[in-house]
């Protein structure tokens, strides 16, 4: 096992940069987990919007319209400088902030109506129309309370009590309404992990074999070129699996609980079958690494096309139809669908649906596996 | 002498194949990676559009609600086809419509049901509006008739407040334009650019050290002052590494259309100031201890992947969670540095927060520069 033993030399050589590059991804996965879970479950509850309220009414409309907008939304104090306020709309943490003056029931009953509350948001945002359109219908039923002769406590109640009043809305339900869970958003952003550990941990290796006069030695040598690569990829087997059993064991660390879920042990199944794609994928740029910066280079170009591309960083609702045709032409894309599908299973025999998403990614498998023959076999003609 | 030595640095610099990909093709590359994926995020998830809806009429139907919607497509808040149940369900199974109001029909699912239904088959903001629409009307249905029950005399009262249709809100301004956390993406793309510069400065150090190339071993035992020949060379990477920024600002502004503000002088500025903090970080890396180049090369890599990180190059939002729990990090972090200075001049009208961001990338160029100047002056060698 010659060959095999100088291939982990090789890599063990350079153990700090892969250590290192290891230990960032993984942080990086972690914080990216956290990160994205808490975006999630805001979304979930993307009906009822946060809404900055500065309520400086001293009379009473004012308190009873921000009561009713807490059955609603999420009342949310207002940042005291503007800048702040700035910050909070353009980060999305406030959609709307709607600001009651001193004298408003005073006006409201004077009748002074026209533009009396300042409401701010996104200019020409959705969620500008949803709040302000049940702003509006509060205050117009309290005025039609009032106009019928109710004073303005009265009327400010009944209207609260009409507002209780909702429509009839029959809900066919469509999948991935539900929180999704921490594993998912773990296993969401593997891809890229995978595909620049691959080719960096794998490409420092097989770059050296590469190398002309190595080649050239190794090949004059009483070893089959059979034997030989063999040995090679028994290597890149074994640092493949290295690598995906430390980001599972991290998987166990960080979200214990769903990998003994089936979800857990699917979602690992579907990162190996990433993984095998991740090495041909790492086989196919080796072929063009003739030095360690065009390595760097591979790396981050396939790692970040196929996330940005395949719905890794991003979610395939926001790209379009455009992108989402595009995106099929890229592995993590049908890692990313088996991810989704994951979470809707509810038994190991509902599993043979992931098999279309697998085999895709199988296909890619033996699609950059051959290029990367192909571009070899040129390479070898062409000396 | 300088500007010799100026000009053969810059055709050095702009000759290396390997500083071109990852300066100005990688931008590119990434700014149109982030353009296909979200490009269309302000378009599609933040803008308000006329919402398609259908509307499926029984013989009963409540003729004020058509009006309503009627109404309301003039409004352009929606747009309404009058269709039968079969194909409403067609067209909301298709994502053509939104939702389906029927109107004058019970609801299957309740017995209690009122005589208008809305069916939505998602649970987003478009179905909220139209749920939101619908409850109104039932809302002020239901005050006309607690009205009419207790003052039935002053219900034409009620009924000429509700023509009136007063418009309580006023609009406040806070941001000008519809602009969100994606502009994040493009704004940690250029930071990348500016941080790419390490690489450079760490290439100046190892042309600066005798020890290290034999470049700068010839050139150690010339006559020049060793300053002489470390200032033009560095200043050389300076003015290269501005021509990538401004290439890749340009072709996110004008060939992607990302807006990224009007403030051209000051955007220039902002990227001026983050390309040198790149370059002088790179050079302190290179003239500190004596590491090999591809370990310092790592260091300036993967300095220039976690900071970016951090400011949002991969998942928008990290520099908003970091400002929250460790806000002293986004002061030192280069990349957080660069990406608020350029977003403080499109959202904030002042430019308080601006100057602080571009005080401290100045502070920490001085400081890193005056690092590197007392690590490598009075260095000679005895022998190399």
């Amino acid at each position: 096992m010659q060959v095999f033993k100088a291939f982990f030399k090789i890599l063990y050589r350079n153990k700090t940069s892969l250590i290192m590059y290891t230990v960032i991804y993984l942080v990086i996965t972690v914080i990216t987990m956290h990160t994205m879970q808490e975006e999630g479950e805001i979304g979930f509850s993307e009906v009822s919007l946060d809404v900055g309220v500065e309520n400086q009414d001293e009379g009473n409309l004012g308190n009873a319209l921000v009561e009713y907008l807490e059955n609603c939304h999420q009342i949310q104090k207002v940042p005291k400088e503007k800048e702040d306020l700035q910050d909070a709309m353009y980060y999305e943490e406030v959609d709307y902030v709607l600001v009651i003056p001193k004298n408003f029931t005073e006006k409201f009953e004077l009748g002074e109506t026209e533009g009396v509350l300042e409401g701010t948001t996104v200019p020409r945002s959705s969620s500008a129309y949803l709040v302000e359109n049940k702003i509006e219908s509060f205050l117009n039923i309290a005025a039609m309370y009032r106009s019928a002769g109710f004073e303005t406590e009265e009327a400010a109640q009944k209207a609260a009590s009409d507002m209780e009043e909702s429509g009839n809305v029959e809900f066919l339900g469509k999948d991935g309404s539900q929180q999704l869970p921490g594993g998912f958003y773990f296993f969401q952003y593997l891809p890229y992990v995978f595909v620049v550990m691959m080719i960096l941990g794998l490409g420092v290796a097989m770059k050296e074999f590469q190398e002309k006069n190595l080649a050239a030695r190794n090949k004059c040598s009483a070893m089959s070129f059979f034997k030989q690569n063999g040995q090679i990829f028994l290597g890149c087997m074994v640092y493949m699996m290295m690598v995906y059993l430390v980001f599972m064991v991290m998987a166990c660390g960080s979200v214990g609980d769903y990998m003994m879920s089936l979800q857990g042990v699917l979602s690992a199944a579907n990162a190996l079958i990433f993984m095998f794609c991740s090495l041909s994928v790492a086989w196919f740029a080796a072929q063009f690494a003739y030095n360690a910066a065009i390595l760097s280079i591979m790396s981050n170009v396939f790692g970040l096309a196929f996330s940005f591309l395949g719905g890794v960083f991003v979610s395939l609702e926001l790209m379009g139809e455009r992108g989402q045709q595009m995106a099929k032409f890229v592995p993590s894309y049908w890692y990313v669908m088996a991810n989704r599908e994951i979470q809707k299973m509810t038994s190991f025999s509902e599993a043979k649906e992931l098999f279309p998403f697998f085999l895709m990614v199988l296909v890619f498998t033996l699609a950059f596996f051959s290029l990367g023959l192909l571009v070899n076999r040129m390479r070898v003609k062409s000396r | 002498m300088f500007f010799r030595l100026y000009k053969y640095n810059l055709i050095r610099y702009g000759r290396q194949k390997i500083m071109i990909f990852w300066n100005l093709i990688f931008p590119i590359i990434l700014g149109s990676l982030f353009q296909i994926a979200f490009g269309n995020y302000i378009e599609e998830e933040i803008i308000f559009h006329q919402i398609p809806v259908a509307c499926v009429e029984e013989e009963d139907a409540d003729e004020n609600f058509t009006a309503l919607l009627k109404g309301l497509e003039e409004e352009e808040i929606i747009t309404v086809q009058f269709v039968g149940e079969k194909e409403a369900e067609e067209l909301l199974q298709e994502d053509k419509v939104e939702g389906i109001y029927r109107n004058g029909r019970k609801s299957s699912s309740s017995e209690s049901g009122g005589e208008i239904v809305l069916v939505v088959s998602d649970q987003g903001m478009n179905q909220s509006i139209l749920s939101t629409i619908l409850e109104k009307y039932e809302q002020i249905k239901a005050a006309l008739v607690n009205i009419g029950r207790e003052h039935p005399e002053k219900i034409q009262a009620a009924a000429a407040q509700l023509e009136e249709e007063c418009r309580y809100l006023r609009e406040g301004s806070v941001l000008k334009e519809p602009v969100n956390i994606v502009l994040d993406y493009f704004y940690s793309l250029l930071a990348m650019n500016c941080l790419m510069g390490a690489t450079a400065g760490l290439m100046s150090a190892m042309e600066f050290k005798a020890n290290l190339t034999d470049l700068a071993a010839r050139q150690v035992v010339t006559g020049t002052r060793r300053f002489g020949i470390l200032l033009p060379n560095l200043v050389a990477k300076i003015t290269i590494q501005f021509v990538y920024l401004v290439f890749s600002l340009c072709y996110l502004m004008f060939a992607l259309n990302v807006p990224l503000g009007s403030q051209w002088g000051f955007i220039l500025l902002t990227l001026f100031v983050g390309d040198i903090l790149g370059i002088i970080f790179g050079f302190f890396i290179g003239v500190l201890g004596k590491m090999k180049y591809r370990v310092k090369e790592s260091i300036c890599v993967m300095m220039m992947l976690v900071s970016s990180f951090f400011s949002g190059l991969m998942v928008t939002g990290v520099m908003r969670v970091m400002e929250t729990y460790v806000p002293i990090f986004n002061r030192i972090n280069p990349a957080s540095l660069i990406v608020k200075s350029l977003y403080s001049l499109n959202i904030y009208d002042t430019y308080e927060r601006y100057f602080q961001c571009m005080g401290n990338m100045l502070l920490m160029i001085l400081v890193l520069g005056a690092g590197a100047f007392a690590l490598v002056r009075r260095e000679r060698y005895a022998s190399v």
